[in-house]
């Protein structure tokens, strides 16, 4: 596959064109805003907490396919998980976008997360990959109520 | 060609590419070809030119009022000077092309 293909997956581009929880959440317990003053990508990530487990989670905003892709399938794989759970997650992902998981077996444990292999290639795409789990990390972890990746 | 050639002669192509917006369209500008293409991120041109072996710029500009202004996240931007070339100019627009094709 080229890496064109490979960055564009039909999953991104799915998720690009039909985001998945893509709504504001009147009860959140957590929002916070993250931005890329770079590029201009902005997104609010919205999370409902019951006790250590996310009960529900949304997301609204802009930005490119790739960042729109990589909210909606996070917000998509970490409903109903544990906070704890969800840091692991992140975990994988940064370590995935950054080329740091090898083989083809260990990307595909990944399961949906996989799509996002691509990004590895293009390392001026790893900030837009991961600005919607930094923004989740930062609801999760810390009272701050924005983030920016510069 | 000269840079106000390669300019005119940018601006006459991408027109042809659909879902094409020039942005900034002032009678005598430096050699800059700003755009959007419709429901397409700047950044997400910027990666499939740069794939394609054309260097564009992409993003605020460091004008973010300007897009404000626009109603626009971000814009893509082609620079002429006076080393490009006609054939560089269709590369750009035929890599353009590529954009729809790899994002539907």
């Amino acid at each position: 596959m080229s890496a064109l293909k490979e960055l564009y997956q039909q999953v991104i581009l799915d998720h690009n064109k039909a985001p998945r929880n893509f709504r504001k959440m009147e009860d959140a317990t957590r929002s916070v805003d993250g931005y890329n003053p770079l590029c201009g990508d902005h997104y609010t990530v919205y999370v409902k907490l019951d006790g250590e487990r996310i009960a529900d989670v949304s997301f609204q905003g802009a930005g490119c396919a790739i960042s729109k892709a990589s909210a909606s399938v996070m917000t998509s794989l970490v409903k109903s998980k544990t906070v704890e759970e969800v840091e692991e997650l992140f975990g994988q992902f940064h370590r995935l976008v950054k080329g740091e998981i090898e083989g083809e077996e260990e990307v595909e444990r990944l399961g949906k997360l996989a799509a996002f292999a691509g990004v590895s290639e293009f390392p001026a795409r790893v900030k837009c990959a991961s600005l919607a789990w930094h923004t989740l990390h930062t609801a999760l972890k810390s009272e701050e109520k924005t983030i920016s990746t510069e | 060609m000269s840079r106000d050639e390669l300019l005119a002669y940018a601006t006459e192509q991408i027109l042809t590419v659909p879902g094409v917006r020039i942005i900034g369209t002032a009678r005598e500008k430096a050699g800059v070809l700003s755009f959007v293409m419709e429901g397409i991120h700047p950044h997400d041109i910027g990666t499939i030119l740069d794939v394609e072996g054309v260097a564009i710029r992409t993003g605020h500009h460091c004008a973010q009022p300007v897009m404000q202004r626009f109603g626009i996240p971000a814009t893509a931007r082609a620079s002429f000077a006076f080393y490009n070339t006609k054939e560089e100019v269709d590369a750009f627009i035929k890599a353009l092309s590529k954009v729809r094709e790899v994002l539907g």
